[in-house]
């Protein structure tokens, strides 16, 4: 009874209108198209997944793999939301694994003395881009691509010469790998943990300190960024560096996981991560994003990925299913943009008249 | 079916006779090998060329060269190495060692060497099958399928008789020669198997394999055996195996190996290794070459196989000396 009173009270003091506009706020939010996408492909996994999908075994098997690419969709989302692209994380992360084992593994230093020297790779390819990206007029796209293949080549040729061959093994002591390379409840990796904490950093330099500002206004119209005094040449370079730090940080997570490192590894984090922020909303032009989008854009393309093995589908049309299921899910997102934008116009259209 | 031997070494006789001049010349400054063999970055052929180099060292005693050809990636690999293969007569090989990868892209390029009376070997893919339809001196090289009969058979006599294949590059013809193998080698050991392919968005990523795998053990609770292809995939089996609940109920084997798969092998969480003993490839091919180039010598063995031999508990030590060293 109290309930329809209330209902009636808000019919009557705002109508239906205000709800609709106030759901509208919320559907105009960058995130809100993608969270219809997860959805949407996380219904379809669980009708045909059932129980073992949903259940924690589901969940660790996405969460699992959402965790690492999310690390590195986090940062390169935030570069193309400044518009810019970092390709050379797929060649940052072996080369951060192979640093680890090679100095704390064939060279049994210290742990931590592999850890940070592969973290300082990951940043000093994160500098050299944002420097190149700043000083010259070449694309982004096309610096990190070469820096990519710069960096690889130095992975193969200095493993060779030190070990002698491609993979490099380590047997991590157990704090370390309490910390980066174990799975809580022997199902749930430790990465998750990681990946919440780049969440929640992230959100607050991109959503609630001004410097979060500085990379929207950046992507979406550089001059008028320069021009305004943001300090555009130090944001670049920051962005690439927490890219490659990012990168070189899921390195150190595997192969702390796996104890061994490839020079092969890696390769398929670069579109990957791409999908992984495009599914976000994030705008492929610049200057539209979130954290929370590239995060649920993450899960949906984690969640593709593994709800395969668990639908009964034939696997040998698994790659079908997660192309067209992707798509799907960015045309949904599109598609869901342009309503909500196209309701406030007629509302504001109505209310002139 | 005899005359197509007679002529078959007719043809070889003639090849030989026709080279005796060449031979003679080519003594004083010993044989030009060319190896057209995968990227230097792979870990099987990272052994496979230190196999030919190991061998180089004799071919460069006696005054000889050996070159490893390589392609930049493996996107359009029959065509690529057709190329290579051209090249390394244009290069003035005095002999070359080919894998036939691709027959129909890289028949023609052999056949091309075999029409300039340079000595050819074909190794590690195409089989003695190859060797004979291109007149190749001789194949060395392990037969994929039996690696993967070698391995079905070993984890159903060890009582897990219900099998998945992992094949993380579906199309790739070793890769399902091994997949077939092993259900034929499951099946024939009295169990049955599948094969489970990837898709492209888990390549060279570990942890995505291994979730895969989880999942594919989930939903298949009476599969007890899982067979891999490449190094990382194994090293992902078992952590999928372990996150499953299933850590001893399920046994892994795989083919080839490094120091991570023989630590799992050692600490018993992975039952066993195929190797194909990628260095022997490598070594012979040049040295049957190298001897036949300087000094007309000939191995009459034809198919020289170089697996499947089995890494196991029982001969993981000496294995483990091998790979410390690089040679296995």
């Amino acid at each position: 009874m109290a309930a329809h009173i209330k209902k009636q009270e808000i019919a009557r003091s705002g109508g239906p209108a205000e709800v609709w506009s106030s759901l509208a706020a919320v559907a105009r939010r960058p995130e809100a198209g993608s969270l219809l996408g997860l959805i949407v492909v996380y219904v379809f996994f669980a009708v045909l997944g059932g129980y073992t999908f949903l259940g924690l075994t589901g969940w660790s098997s996405w969460l699992n793999m959402a965790a690492e690419i999310g690390i590195i969709a986090l940062p390169v989302g935030l570069l193309m939301i400044a518009g810019d692209l970092d390709i050379s994380v797929g060649a940052v992360l072996p080369a951060s694994s192979l640093t680890v084992a090679i100095i704390s593994g064939y060279y049994d230093m210290p742990d931590y003395v592999g850890i940070a020297a592969g973290l300082t790779i990951g940043l000093a390819v994160g500098l050299i881009n944002g420097l190149l990206v700043t000083f010259t007029r070449i694309p982004s796209l096309i610096i990190t691509i070469g820096t990519m293949f710069v960096v690889m080549g130095l992975s193969l040729g200095f493993t060779i010469m030190i070990k002698g061959s491609t993979g490099v093994f380590i047997i991590p002591d157990p704090f370390t790998k309490s910390l980066l390379g174990t799975a809580m409840g022997g199902m749930f990796r430790v990465g998750i943990l990681w990946w919440l904490a780049f969440i929640v950093v992230l959100y607050y330099f991109l959503h609630l300190s001004p410097w979060g500002n500085w990379v929207f206004a950046f992507g979406g119209d550089r001059e008028s960024a320069r021009n305004a005094g943001i300090p555009t040449k130090k944001l670049t370079l920051q962005l690439y560096m927490l890219s490659g730090f990012s990168a070189a940080f899921v390195g150190v997570m595997q192969v702390i996981a796996n104890g061994s490192a490839q020079v092969a590894a890696g390769s398929s984090f670069i579109f990957n991560s791409i999908m992984c922020v495009v599914i976000g909303g994030v705008l492929l032009t610049g200057g539209a994003g979130s954290v929370i989008g590239i995060v649920v854009g993450t899960m949906t393309f984690a969640i593709v990925n593994q709800g395969i093995f668990y639908s009964g589908l034939d696997p040998n049309f698994g790659s079908i299913i997660i192309g067209a299921l992707l798509l799907v899910a960015v045309m949904s997102n599109d598609k869901f943009r342009s309503l909500a934008l196209s309701f406030t116009v007629k509302k504001e259209v109505r209310a002139q008249t | 079916m005899k005359s197509m031997k007679t002529v078959l070494l007719a043809a070889i006789a003639g090849t030989a006779f026709a080279m005796s001049g060449f031979v003679a010349t080519a003594k004083a400054e010993g044989a030009k090998i060319f190896v057209i063999g995968g990227k230097a970055d792979d870990p099987f052929w990272s052994i496979v060329k230190r196999g030919a180099e190991d061998a180089g060292k004799v071919v460069a005693a006696q005054g000889g060269s050996v070159t490893w050809l390589a392609p930049q990636n493996y996107d359009n690999l029959g065509v690529d190495a057709a190329e290579l293969i051209r090249q390394a007569i244009a290069q003035g090989a005095t002999a070359v060692v080919g894998p036939d990868w691709v027959p129909d892209a890289m028949d023609p390029a052999f056949k091309a060497v075999v029409d300039a009376k340079i000595p050819l070997v074909i190794y590690n893919a195409g089989g003695l099958e190859a060797a004979d339809r291109l007149h190749a001196m001789n194949y060395v090289g392990a037969v994929d399928y039996l690696g993967g009969v070698a391995g079905g058979e070993y984890l159903a006599k060890a009582g897990n008789k219900d099998g998945v294949c992992i094949n993380s590059l579906p199309g790739a013809a070793n890769i399902e020669a091994y997949c077939k193998g092993f259900v034929d080698g499951m099946t024939k050991a009295g169990g049955k198997a599948a094969v489970l392919p990837l898709p492209a968005t888990a390549e060279g990523n570990v942890t995505a394999v291994s979730q895969a795998i989880k999942a594919y053990l989930v939903e298949h609770p009476t599969v007890n055996a899982v067979f891999t292809t490449a190094n990382l995939d194994a090293i992902g089996s078992v952590q999928g195996i372990a996150e499953a609940g299933k850590a001893g109920a399920v046994k892994v084997c795989g083919i080839n190996f490094d120091e991570g798969i023989l630590a799992q092998i050692s600490a018993g969480t992975q039952a066993c290794a195929i190797d194909q003993q990628g260095y022997q490839q490598g070594y012979y091919a040049v040295s049957i070459l190298n001897g036949y180039v300087n000094y007309g010598l000939s191995i009459p063995t034809r198919e020289i196989l170089t697996g499947p031999g089995v890494v196991d508990a029982t001969n993981i030590a000496s294995t483990m000396v091998g790979a410390k060293q690089g040679t296995r």
